[in-house]
Order: C-alpha cells, then sequence, then structure tokens
C-alpha cells in the first residue's frame, strides 16, 4: 500500500481508531493489530512476499534467543552466521542475482568467452533492503551484547514489520525501537499534533515538490539523445531536490505516522543540501543508513582507528557498499565510489573541515554531479550526460503547451521548500511561528499547505523512489 | 488523562476539519469559476465539447486529431458544421469517456476518430490524464465513474473534494487567461516547417517502436474502443477511423496495436481511411511541423483529402439507399 493511495488514506483511520479507541486496554492486543495491520499494508502489494518478511523475522527472533543462551563464542559467531546468510542470502537472490551473473558474463565476454547468463525471472519484493538491514542489525547487536534478545515473539514481529517504515525506513535500531513495543504508549496530544504535521509537511514534499519535479526530470533523463548541456544541468538540479523530497518526504510520513500510534522513530534527513561538505551532507542525508553503514561496515572494517591509507580504504569501501545497497547497477557503484573519492579527498585535503555558504553551494554542485550517476538508466546515459554538459551547452529544453506547467509548479514548490528550511537552518530559534504559539496560526499555516497539496500535488500514486531499492 | 487527551484531540480534529471543509468549499467555488470561465486553451475546449457543441460533425482523438483536422474547411466541403474536439496526449479510453458525455446531451450525425498507433497497448499515461474529466466528475458521474474507478474503486472519496476535482487546474487557466491559445472551432494549427537535417536519431528509427518495447495490449483499451464504436452504431452515427501520415512511417498498420483496432474496426464495418503510406505526405517535410504532426499546409491538403473521401461516401451510401 502506498502512503500516497486513497486505499491508505482509509487504512489509516481503521487502523487508528481501534488501537486507541477499541483495543487499547491491552498491550498484546495493540502489538497484534500492529502486526496484522503491517502484514495487510505490506500485503498489498503482493501477499506473497509476506512469507520473506514472516522467514527473516523468526530467523533473527530464534538466533537473538540462541545468542542469549550461549557464551560460548564458536556457537555464537555460528548462530550470527546463519543470521546473516539468510538475510543477506535473501538480499543477494532477490536484488542481486541477476546483476551478478550479468556482469561475470559481460566480463568473460570481455576476454573472448562468451557466456550465457543465468537469468532468473525475479520480482524485486518491496522494501527487501531495509527490513532486512533492520533485522540483522538486531542479530549483530544481541550478538555484541549492546541489547538483550527478546522473548516476545509479537513485539519482535511488530518491530521487524512496523506499517510506518517498513518499506522504506528510516532504518530503525533494535535499541530504539524494539522496546518502545514493550510498554503500554500513551495518548498525547502533542505527539498527535506532531504527528499530523510531519504527515501533511512529508505529502507536501513527495507531492508537490517531488512528482512535479519528476515530470520535467523523466522528460530528459528517458530521452537522453534528444537532449543538450544546459538542459541535463537544470534536470539534475531538479531531480536532487526529486530525490530529496521523495525520500525525506516519504521519512516524515513514516515518522508522524509512527507517532500517531504513539513511537518516535530516528530522524532521518537533516536539512542535507545546506551541508558545507560532502562529510557534512552524509551526516545530514539518509542517516539511518548512514549511520547503520557506519556501525556495522564502517567501524568493523577498522574505522579511522587504523593507518591513513587503510582508513581511506574503509572509507571508499563503505560507500562503495552503500552505493550497492542502493540498486542492483553499476551506476549506483559509481556514484557510490564518486562519493567516497569526495570524502577521501576532503579528509586529505581538507582536514579542518569546510564551512561558509561558498561551501555549501561547492557541496551542492558535487551532489548534484553524484546524482547523474544515481539518476541515469546505464553508464553510457550517465556518460553521456556528463560529455554534454561539459562539450555541448545547447538550448534549455522547455516542455510546450499545457505540460509547461508541472516545471512551474515545481519551481514553485522548491522555492518554498527552500525557503522553509532555509528558515529552520538558519533562524529556527527566532521562528516567528514558534514565538506566536498560538494555535490559529499553525492551523492556519498547515491549511495552507494542505491546499496546496490538493491544487497543485500530483496524485497519480507515483511509487516512491527508494522502493525499489 | 487518557480520556482528557482524547475528548481535546477529537475536538481539535472535529474543529479542523470542519474549517477545512468551508475552505475546501468556498475556495471550490472560486476555482470552480475560474475554470468554467476558461475562454480558450484545453478544458475549454473540452467544456465546449461536452456542454454547448451541437456539430453535425465531430472530430475526435489526440494530438493528430487537434493538428490536422480543419473545421472549416469541412464545413465548406460538405455544408454541415464541424467541431474539432480532439485533446491532445489523450487515449482512447478518453476519447471513449467524452464520447459518453457527448451523447448524453446530442447526438452528432458523423464523427472521425484519428486513431493513434499505440493505442492499445498499456500505459499508466493513458489512466492518468484521466484527472483531466475531475472537474465534470459530479455532473457525470454515470458516464465517468465506471473509468475512472478503473485504478482506484475509492474514486469517489477524494472527488468530494472541490480542491481536489481542481488539482493541478489553477496554473493551466492562469496561463491561458494571460496568454489565450485561440483556436479555430477546436483546429491548433502548427505553422512551422519540419527541418529535415533537425530529425533527431529516435525520430528516424520509430519503425515498431512500442512494438520493440514489448508492449502488451490492455484489455481496458480494447473494451473502450469497441464501445466508443458500439455507442456510434447504437445512435445511428456515421463513424470513420482515421490513420494519420508521419513523415518518416510507412510501417504504421504493422504495428500490433494497430493491427489489433483495424481487425475490430472490420468486425464492424467501419470504415479506416488510411493516409499512412500516402506518397502525397511520406517524406515531404515541408508538410510537417514534426514527424508526427502536420503543420498548416499539411492539414489543409489533408482536411481537403479527408472531406473528399467523406463526400465520395455519402454519395455511395445515397446510391445505396436509392438502389
Amino acid at each position: 500500500m502506498l502512503f500516497n493511495s486513497i486505499e491508505f488514506f482509509i487504512f489509516l483511520p481503521i487502523v487508528f481508531l481501534l488501537y486507541w479507541f477499541v483495543l487499547n486496554r491491552n498491550l498484546k492486543i495493540q502489538n497484534l493489530l500492529l502486526v496484522s495491520a503491517s502484514y495487510v499494508f505490506y500485503g498489498w502489494w503482493d501477499w506473497r512476499f509476506l512469507s520473506l518478511i514472516i522467514i527473516s523475522s523468526f530467523v533473527d527472533y530464534f538466533v537473538g534467543i540462541g545468542l542469549g543462551k550461549t557464551e560460548n563464542p564458536g556457537k555464537r559467531k555460528l548462530l550470527l552466521f546463519i543470521s546473516v546468510c539468510i538475510n543477506l542470502g535473501l538480499l543477494g537472490i532477490f536484488k542481486y542475482f541477476n546483476f551478478f551473473t550479468e556482469s561475470f558474463a559481460h566480463a568473460f565476454t570481455f576476454f573472448g568467452m562468451a557466456i550465457d547468463p543465468a537469468r532468473l525471472s525475479i520480482v524485486l519484493p518491496v522494501g527487501i533492503s531495509f527490513y532486512t538491514f533492520q533485522t540483522l542489525s538486531y542479530s549483530i547487536d544481541v550478538y555484541n551484547k549492546k541489547i538483550s534478545p527478546t522473548r516476545d515473539v509479537l513485539s519482535f514481529l511488530a518491530f521487524v514489520s512496523f506499517f510506518p517504515q517498513l518499506v522504506a525506513g528510516p532504518i530503525e535500531r533494535a535499541i530504539n525501537l524494539l522496546p518502545q513495543f514493550f510498554k503500554k504508549r500513551q495518548f498525547l496530544y502533542k505527539d498527535m499534533s506532531a504527528g499530523i504535521k510531519l504527515i501533511i509537511f512529508g505529502f507536501f514534499m513527495k507531492l508537490v515538490v517531488a512528482d512535479r519535479a519528476a515530470i520535467y526530470v523523466d522528460a530528459v533523463y528517458n530521452n537522453v539523445n534528444n537532449h543538450e548541456g544546459i538542459t541535463f544541468i537544470a534536470a539534475t538540479i531538479l531531480f536532487a531536490f526529486q530525490i530529496y523530497s521523495d525520500f525525506a518526504g516519504y521519512s516524515l510520513i513514516a515518522i508522524g505516522t509512527a507517532r500517531l500510534f504513539g513511537f518516535h522513530i530516528m530522524t532521518n534527513f537533516n536539512r542535507p543540501y545546506f551541508a558545507a561538505s560532502v562529510g557534512d551532507f552524509w551526516k545530514r542525508w539518509h542517516i539511518s543508513l548512514s549511520t547503520w553503514f557506519r556501525d556495522y561496515v564502517y567501524i568493523p572494517l577498522g574505522g579511522n582507528r587504523t593507518s591513513t591509507p587503510r582508513w581511506l580504504i574503509n572509507i571508499f569501501i563503505t560507500f562503495l557498499v552503500s552505493g550497492l545497497w542502493h540498486g542492483a547497477n553499476w551506476t549506483f557503484v559509481l556514484w557510490g565510489a564518486l562519493n567516497g573519492i569526495y570524502l577521501i579527498a576532503e579528509a586529505v585535503f581538507f582536514k579542518s573541515g569546510r564551512k561558509g555558504i561558498l561551501n555549501v553551494f561547492i557541496t551542492f554542485l558535487l551532489i548534484c554531479f553524484s546524482w547523474i550517476f544515481f539518476r541515469a538508466a546505464n553508464i553510457t546515459d550517465a556518460f553521456h550526460i556528463v560529455h554534454s554538459i561539459l562539450t555541448k551547452p545547447g538550448k534549455l529544453f522547455i516542455p510546450e503547451g499545457a505540460d509547461i506547467v508541472a516545471p512551474v509548479y515545481a519551481l514553485l514548490a522548491i522555492l518554498l521548500l527552500v525557503i522553509v528550511e532555509f528558515k529552520k537552518e538558519y533562524f529556527d530559534r527566532a521562528g516567528r511561528l514558534k514565538k506566536i504559539n498560538h494555535s490559529s496560526a499553525k492551523i492556519a499555516y498547515y491549511s495552507i499547505v494542505v491546499f496546496v497539496i490538493l491544487y497543485i500535488g500530483v496524485f497519480n500514486s507515483s511509487q516512491f523512489i527508494y522502493f525499489q531499492f | 488523562m487518557q480520556k482528557k487527551e482524547k475528548i481535546l484531540f477529537l475536538k481539535r480534529l472535529f474543529l479542523l476539519t470542519a474549517v477545512f471543509f468551508f475552505i475546501d468549499f468556498t475556495l471550490g467555488l472560486a476555482a470552480k469559476y475560474i475554470f468554467f470561465s476558461q475562454k480558450t486553451g484545453k478544458y475549454a475546449r473540452i467544456t465546449y465539447s461536452i456542454s454547448e457543441n451541437e456539430s453535425d460533425l465531430l472530430i475526435m482523438g489526440s494530438s493528430h486529431a487537434i493538428r490536422h483536422f480543419i473545421p472549416e474547411i469541412f464545413e465548406k466541403k460538405l455544408n454541415i458544421t464541424c467541431y474539432n474536439s480532439g485533446v491532445q496526449g489523450q487515449k482512447i479510453i478518453f476519447h471513449t469517456a467524452l464520447q459518453r458525455m457527448i451523447l448524453k446531451r446530442y447526438t452528432p450525425k458523423t464523427i472521425i476518430l484519428n486513431i493513434d498507433p499505440e493505442w492499445m497497448y498499456t500505459s499508466d499515461e493513458a489512466y492518468e490524464t484521466l484527472a483531466d474529466f475531475y472537474p465534470y466528475y459530479w455532473n457525470n458521474r454515470d458516464e465517468l465513474h465506471s473509468i475512472l474507478s478503473i485504478k482506484s474503486e475509492f474514486i469517489d472519496f477524494p472527488l468530494m473534494l472541490n480542491s481536489y476535482q481542481m488539482n493541478s487546474t489553477i496554473v493551466h487557466a492562469a496561463r491561458y487567461f494571460f496568454v489565450p491559445q485561440n483556436d479555430d472551432k477546436g483546429y491548433l494549427p502548427l505553422y512551422e516547417k519540419m527541418d529535415k537535417n533537425k530529425i533527431s536519431k529516435t525520430d528516424i528509427n520509430t519503425k515498431n517502436k512500442t512494438a520493440e518495447q514489448g508492449s502488451v495490449f490492455d484489455l481496458n483499451f480494447i473494451t473502450a474502443f469497441e464501445e466508443f464504436i458500439k455507442n456510434a452504431k447504437k445512435n445511428n452515427i456515421g463513424l470513420y477511423f482515421v490513420i494519420s501520415p508521419w513523415v518518416n512511417r510507412d510501417d504504421l498498420v504493422t504495428e500490433p496495436s494497430m493491427k489489433k483496432m483495424i481487425s475490430i474496426a472490420d468486425q464492424y464495418t467501419i470504415k479506416i481511411l488510411d493516409y499512412s503510406k500516402n506518397k502525397l505526405f511520406l517524406n515531404k517535410f515541408e508538410l510537417f511541423y514534426d514527424p508526427g504532426h502536420l503543420n498548416n499546409d499539411g492539414a489543409v491538403l489533408f482536411s481537403n483529402l479527408i472531406a473528399e473521401e467523406l463526400i465520395k461516401e455519402t454519395d455511395s451510401s445515397h446510391t445505396k439507399t436509392s438502389n
């Protein structure tokens, strides 16, 4: 089920009312409702893939119990190995099998040996990269004795499948989310109010900014042979806002929805385009994934507590893996590598860090450049775009007739978003809205946002970009 | 404590909902007034087609219809009234819905439907662009509901909001208020001539483009196409299908989607006027604006030829009747 679908707007109030007004006396029943609702939410796409979530959940549940029972290092390693193999195995089969077989076949072709790659007709289950990482982190944390294993199966199933953040995060850590299923949640007006506000702003980002920008971006990136440099620059900048608004919008809706049920989940974006360095950018962008890779890839590799060359290699490997996590395509690997190179360059040449508005602008340009590889359909297209930007400025593509409306709306919405974020970034403490702590002013503000969404949002139930990862 | 919080929440929610519906209603009234006051542009033409037009001959179809058929020529040659109800970017499912709404009010004597080669292939865009009908929904629910509910059974709920009905229409209305898009009874001429040297590789290599992409037929589109024919037959409307020329494509009828439409048309004995291989147009770049659209010179020639064909058809049917 998509957040931006009519079905969700029927589903959410029903679950909300049952949760707070009918089944609110018993914690276990509330958790059972959340598990059931989450499975309905996920099964709306394809109920068969529910089996993967259930397998993943039970594997880590029993691995956790096993780890809690034994202190034998060999047995503990074996249990962790089982969890890693099954979780990454599922991910490998469903997400990477065709990519690797085709890449091997290409490699052999390069050396003059023609091999027919074995292809499987596989549909990528929505959100597999997210819930796999979430449940895997539980087993790793139990193995590292950061948390105690749980025996409460219902809470654990709810933790893995919690519908607000099931398909595209934030990838929560068990240490933060799981305990919230153990204790009775309180119905607090401020939580409900905050939740609704987050949802409203999330929808603004998704339906107004991202989906409007997508119309122009798709028109350009899906027809790269018909466009030239200046158009690619415009489309790439729009894509920067599209992907940010799409994913941050989703995250806000997820966080807001969780808040409606009394749960607090982590912030995933913190105005990333105001970052003054690429390092700063990655502290603000997809925070739940960045910290996941930091804790479970970068630090185990040795982090920065090692020789400088090894440290730089660790950074590079982490970003390479992060690129591959995003998708089974060489464009994502290159995108990850490029960000790794940026960070290495910053680590080597800008040890004292970068600050100031000029660096914000430079960082934005560097990130935009990397988005070319993220968005392009394949490597050939990506290099065609880069080549075109560098050599053939050409004429800006302006859609004809009624189609001009989409980029106009997109630009207006981006302007609005930048103003809101600029204010939050630099003037939050002096924010008028906060000072005038008046509910009618807030109602007016959010009413305007709602009507902006309804009048100029795109209601074609388009997928969120990160659902494919 | 919990009870108090819940009551406070429900009270505020109720207040917010009441304010929301009030604003939606009042803003909606203004938005609707602006929308239905449009004098030019796509929506003005759709509104006119649905609520005012009573022409004898109706042209329907996508951009090819709007750009290729000049009502004035048909009016002069056939001595009838004519209006071009083509809507850019729309596919058969849209035209069938539009036909339903038009037939609810009046019955034209003849309809020409310009058919596009990819119409039978599944297309998300074809469903998404049905949103153009939202402002007309509640006045035409019987005609529109079955089509708009294909993608969502719950379409009635969001359409209860005036703001949702008027989604994406404000800038459109403003644009055509400040820069009117004047048409000639629905016909929108293109005056530029195509530069042969500027034709892109993708434009040249379009042969069987959609078939190569492995497109599959959409049963809803096939049903809509058949319904279009049945509606015309039921109302004794003379129906003609036209395949417009492309500058560099003489293979349109080999496109599986087109073949499907031709076979359905044959089944219902609908006359198809196929200009895809016509040598008057093929590779005549000076008659085109782009590979798929005639410019005004091309449209004049094309409209004259179609009008002549209609005269012949009328004569032969008169002969058959008198015999």
